[in-house]
């Protein structure tokens, strides 16, 4: 009889504490760091979110800043400064607590040049670094000497690190690292210490633990998804995205455009490998403007995306609500119009293929990255839409170091189909593509001075963008950036790909929005049934 | 007689040469595989000179971290001395000791390959003895053909089709092995078939379990072995795109993993590895002959 | 009983009649997109249906044909004449050309020979013709394959060179060029064959990996390779169960190959 009250009470036992709530999903590669300062590629960046402990937070559905580890804050009116106040008894989840000065060092450590910390890069001035102070053991303030716009956003991507160093270093968030077996998973933990509390009092996060396993085979990730082995699925390609939505109907969710983008650009910067006569046709408006209106935008997004994609207009993805500039529109096709544009620059169409005034027939190479089906479909729509105004390309995949080496270090490539995840709303995420001087240009990397004049007014548009505080100002000096982009066309933007994911029935809460990280950016709410 | 003590002597000599070729080999292998890595495109870049969000002071510094300070030979020399202790040096694209790795991973990729390469062998000399054997052409182009349908089928599809249907890999290792030593099983057999040993074996009245027996560890240990040790390493070779399709976290997906980021002290070690195995089965494949043709002599 | 010979023959010219007769035969070209039929079914306008971005599956595996048909056997052969080569060279009486031949042998076996690919490409300025590029590919796949051979090679090589036949030919002064052509050369062609029959399916299918590094045949060009590379999506397969028309038009070949191989084996043994 004993034993088998005993096996009650243990039934009744696990009864009362429920199974432990573990969410469970895939990462394409390895977090780099569990460095919160060092972060700086997507799969450290889901980490750092899950993990970490931050002082304002951006809700990624009203867009609003709320309170996290600060319970309140002001930003002066001259737009120089911030005062941050800490909640009371905060810890970290090793037990240490969690201070003023903590805040303060993360900061100072952020912005030493030593540590080159990208997560620090957000919160450089041109004009020198900011002066931190704590003023009391709750209390710090930041103070720059210029304006320094959107100064509470900035802290949605600094997690508060403890002082002491570890291989899983302890955090603020809702979760910490237990364990991560490079190549295979990264297990999370819940936080013992985490302050914040749900309405009845209940400590969060719901979750007990969260289990990421790497995983680069999108195929095996969606069979698992399907057998019900994992919870979500982050980033669903059109095709896996159809199959889920056809074998789960409830699971599959198209969350609209998303902030990334798919562009084309032509290697403009001075090059041992591209004939001089090559670069005339990059370095021509008319030319570039002309390739870009006989691409069929509209083909790709319903081919290659299966209409998983809207076609682009411009540096800004049309679901940034606030920057984009709703005057500008995508490039309609027009092969016609394409080819008088062409004729007027010198070209003539002679038996199916397109000739400069010099006689050389248009052809030219474009790279891009191996193992992207959709990427190589794309190039492959390109490549016919161009045969019929009589363009002949050549399309290479290659791998993405030897990619990256040719358009950031060697130059030595014509033309590059690519895309940008773009995380940020703000534009300041791509003031280092937009700058003339920017090393991610890429048109023309790190140019001395801009080269024209519409570069030259670009780059005096966004110095004034970002040296201003008042949002007015800024919203009409990137308007007028996203028009020159449009009329200049250095790159041609080609769609902006919807955000598509699954979520299991089984995971409550989410409330999934195309902003990164789109699903789990409320993650210390979410349940498991 | 004579021979009696010069025998002994000339073995050990010939194995200290082979021994003595074996790290030859194992150091230029591994060598020429950091060189190979130190020079391919790509390899001074950082992922990271392609992110906008990062200033170019921050993505220089990294870039400085990443960059390979001391020359190839240097680093090489440096690297070796090292490993003799048992540090094979950090892995730059996971972050993690590579020896570290190596332990944790190369217990899955054993028992694949271990398994594969008997699997492959067993099923291959079954296949090659149905060709053979029974002298019917049924059998014949039957095994033909399912030899011939199992070369067309790529190693990882085959992988991925098992992976789905949620069967054992190792199956998938020891299918593509199989048709790969078919065709030289078969040779081999229907050399036995028409060789004049049989026929002598036959007339005395000899069991074919004799006969064969007898013929696989004389006429036939050269071949075989050199046979075992090109199927051990073709498995080798067979689980890098398996593993790497599959998502097994075994030694060939971190080789795969690796050449992409040229992650150069783990390529080392595994080039080492790799060089190391498929040299002492050559080594074996050697010894293995010239002890036979001594007893020919 | 010569019948699954003949079959084969047959099978294996009308496969390359259709391959080179492809421009003739073929109902479209192989780059052109139908771009309101992507992925659709087979039917009286698509016999095997289109892919993902609307093109025709029955032309394009007609093209696929030439191009991996006439270049995976042509590297093979070039791996089997080296691996030969260098097996003949390593039957050399001195001991340290056994000892280095032995020794590169292994190294080519161990090496990560796709960076060699690797800086080839970087090395390739990227308008080269496609024609160029490939077989550039095809001819470096070729040589970097050569070891495999050559270690079995050397194997049968060595049995050989001990066997009594030969003793008792080098006794009654037969010319050692005289004695490889009379009585190794039989031996070595069956093995010679099968690898042949390894390497062919080896090469169409690395063919394939190495688009990844920006070698071998590039959009629009297919080929068999790059049509098999689908069959890494299960759901193509699903979708279409023609995507799997390469594999079966390989798995053809392969089997006739080894039907000619081993009815020549007989001819030889018997």
């Amino acid at each position: 009889m004993k034993p088998s009250a005993g096996l009650t009470g243990l039934i009744l036992f696990t009864v009362a504490l429920g199974p432990a709530a573990e969410l469970h999903f895939t990462m394409a590669g390895d977090p780099k760091t569990l460095d919160a300062l060092q972060v700086a590629e997507s799969h450290s960046e889901t980490i750092r979110y899950l993990t970490g402990g931050v002082l304002l937070r951006i809700n990624r559905t009203s867009g609003r800043i709320e309170p996290e580890l600060a319970e309140s804050w002001t930003v002066s009116t001259d737009g120089k400064s911030i005062a941050l106040h800490l909640r009371a008894g905060l810890k970290f989840s090793d037990g240490t607590s969690l201070a003023a000065a903590d805040v303060v060092r993360t900061l100072q450590r952020a912005l030493d040049p030593k540590e080159a910390s990208p997560a620090g890069d957000a919160f450089r001035s041109a004009a020198g670094d900011p002066e931190i102070t704590a003023s009391s053991i709750r209390d710090v303030d930041i103070r720059y000497k210029t304006v320094k716009p959107g100064l509470d956003h900035l802290f949605d991507q600094l997690a508060i690190i403890p002082e002491k160093t570890a291989k899983y270093p302890a955090t603020a968030g809702p979760f910490h690292v237990m364990d991560h077996r490079p190549g295979q998973f990264v297990q999370l933990a819940r936080n013992p210490n985490y302050w914040k509390h749900d309405s009845a009092g209940r400590q969060l996060p719901y979750l007990d633990s969260i289990r990421i396993d790497i995983q680069q085979n999108d195929d095996i990730e969606m069979t698992r998804f399907l057998r019900g082995e994992l919870h979500l699925i982050a980033n669903l390609d059109p095709e896996n995205f159809d199959r889920v939505a056809k074998e789960k109907p409830g699971a599959a969710r198209n969350l609209g455009a998303s902030l990334d983008s798919e562009f084309l650009w032509f290697n403009q910067a001075p090059s041992k490998t591209v004939p001089d006569w090559k670069r005339k046709w990059f370095l021509s408006t008319a030319f570039r403007r002309a390739l870009s209106q006989s691409i069929h935008r509209d083909d790709i997004a319903r081919v290659v995306y299966r209409g998983h994609a809207h076609a682009a207009a411009g540096p800004f993805s049309a679901a940034n609500k606030v920057w984009f500039n709703t005057a500008v529109k995508p490039v309609a096709f027009d092969s016609a119009a394409a080819l008088k544009e062409l004729s007027a620059a010198g070209f003539v169409l002679q038996k199916g293929v397109l000739r400069d005034h010099e006689g050389h027939a248009v052809e030219f190479s474009v790279i891009t990255n191996s193992g992207n089906r959709t990427r190589e479909r794309m190039a492959a729509l390109v490549q016919s839409d161009w045969a019929k105004i009589g363009v002949k390309i050549n399309i290479v995949t290659l791998d993405f170091g030897s990619l990256i080496e040719r358009i950031t270090k060697t130059m030595d490539y014509e033309a590059c189909l690519l895309g940008f995840n773009n995380v940020e709303i703000d534009p300041s995420e791509q003031m280092n593509v937009w700058l003339s001087s920017g090393a991610q240009h890429p048109w023309w990397p790190n140019e001395k001075t801009p080269s024209t004049e519409w570069e030259k007014r670009i780059d005096a548009l966004l110095m004034q963008q970002a040296s201003s505080g008042n949002a007015a100002v800024r919203k009409k000096a990137i308007d007028e950036v996203q028009k020159i982009a449009m009329e200049q066309e250095p790159i041609l933007y080609l769609v902006n790909p919807d955000y598509l994911c699954a979520i299991s029935p089984s995971l409550q809460g989410v409330a999934p929005t195309a902003a990164p990280p789109q699903i789990w950016w409320n993650i210390e709410w979410l349940k498991l049934e | 007689m004579t021979g009696h003590r010069a025998t002994p002597l000339r073995l050990w000599r010939r194995i200290l040469t082979s021994l003595l070729t074996l790290l030859l080999v194992v150091l230029a292998g591994g060598f020429a595989a950091a060189a190979f890595v130190r020079y391919s495109p790509g390899f001074d870049v950082d992922e990271n000179s392609w992110n906008p969000r990062i200033s170019a002071a921050t993505a220089e510094a990294l870039q400085a971290r990443r960059q390979q300070k001391t020359s190839l030979p240097v680093f090489y020399a440096r690297y070796l001395r090292a490993a003799l202790h048992g540090d094979f040096g950090k892995s730059e694209s996971l972050q993690a000791p590579v020896a570290e790795l190596l332990r944790e991973r190369a217990a899955i990729s054993a028992s694949l390959v271990f398994t594969g390469t008997i699997g492959g062998l067993l099923g291959g000399g079954l296949l090659a003895w149905l060709a053979v054997w029974p002298r019917q052409r049924v059998l014949q182009a039957g095994s033909a053909s399912i030899s011939g349908f199992l070369l067309a089928i790529p190693p990882a599809v085959l992988a991925l089709g098992f992976f789905f249907l949620q069967a054992p890999l190792s199956l998938a290792v020891a299918l593509t092995i199989m048709p790969r030593v078919f065709g030289t099983l078969r040779a081999l057999l229907t050399d036995l078939r028409s060789s004049s040993d049989l026929l002598t074996a036959r007339a005395r009245g000899i069991g074919p379990v004799v006969i064969a027996w007898r013929y696989v560890v004389g006429t036939a240990a050269p071949q075989l072995a050199s046979l075992g040790g090109v199927a051990l390493v073709l498995a080798f070779g067979a689980i890098i795109p398996i593993e790497a399709l599959c998502d097994v976290p075994g030694l060939g997906q971190l080789a795969w993993k690796a050449a992409l980021a040229r992650d150069l002290p783990l390529l080392c070690a595994i080039a080492l590895l790799i060089t190391l195995l498929t040299a002492v089965v050559a080594a074996a494949g050697d010894l293995l002959s010239g002890s036979r043709e001594r007893n020919l002599a | 009983m010569k019948t699954p010979r003949r079959v084969a023959w047959i099978v294996l010219s009308v496969v390359c009649l259709a391959a080179v007769l492809a421009p003739w035969i073929a109902p479209y070209r192989y780059d052109q997109q139908f771009r309101d039929f992507p992925a659709t079914a087979p039917g009286a306008q698509f016999p095997m249906g289109t892919d993902e971005i609307g093109r025709d599956r029955l032309s394009r595996l007609l093209y696929a044909t030439r191009v991996s048909l006439a270049l995976a056997p042509a590297a093979a052969a070039v791996s089997i004449v080296l691996g030969l080569g260098f097996s003949l060279l390593a039957l050399s009486r001195a001991r340290w050309t056994r000892e280095a031949l032995s020794g590169i042998t292994t190294l080519s076996l161990s090496l990560p020979w796709i960076f060699l690919f690797v800086i080839l490409r970087a090395e390739l300025p990227l308008n080269t013709d496609p024609a160029t590029s490939i077989l550039l590919t095809f001819a470096l796949m070729g040589i970097a394959g050569w070891a495999w051979a050559g270690r079995v090679f050397s194997a049968s090589l060595r049995s050989l060179a001990g066997a009594d036949w030969l003793l008792q030919a080098r006794a009654s002064g037969m010319h050692s060029w005289r004695i490889a052509a009379v009585h190794m050369w039989p031996h070595l062609r069956s093995i010679a064959l099968a690898q042949f029959r390894v390497l062919i399916p080896a090469y169409i299918l690395a063919e394939a990996s190495l688009g990844l590094l920006g070698l071998g045949v590039a959009e629009p060009l297919p080929s068999w390779g790059n049509l098999l590379k689908d069959l890494q999506h299960p759901d193509t397969i699903r979708a279409n169960p023609w995507a799997l028309a390469p594999l079966a038009l390989l798995m053809l070949v392969m089997i006739c190959l080894e039907a000619l191989g081993s009815d020549t084996n007989n001819e030889v043994t018997v």
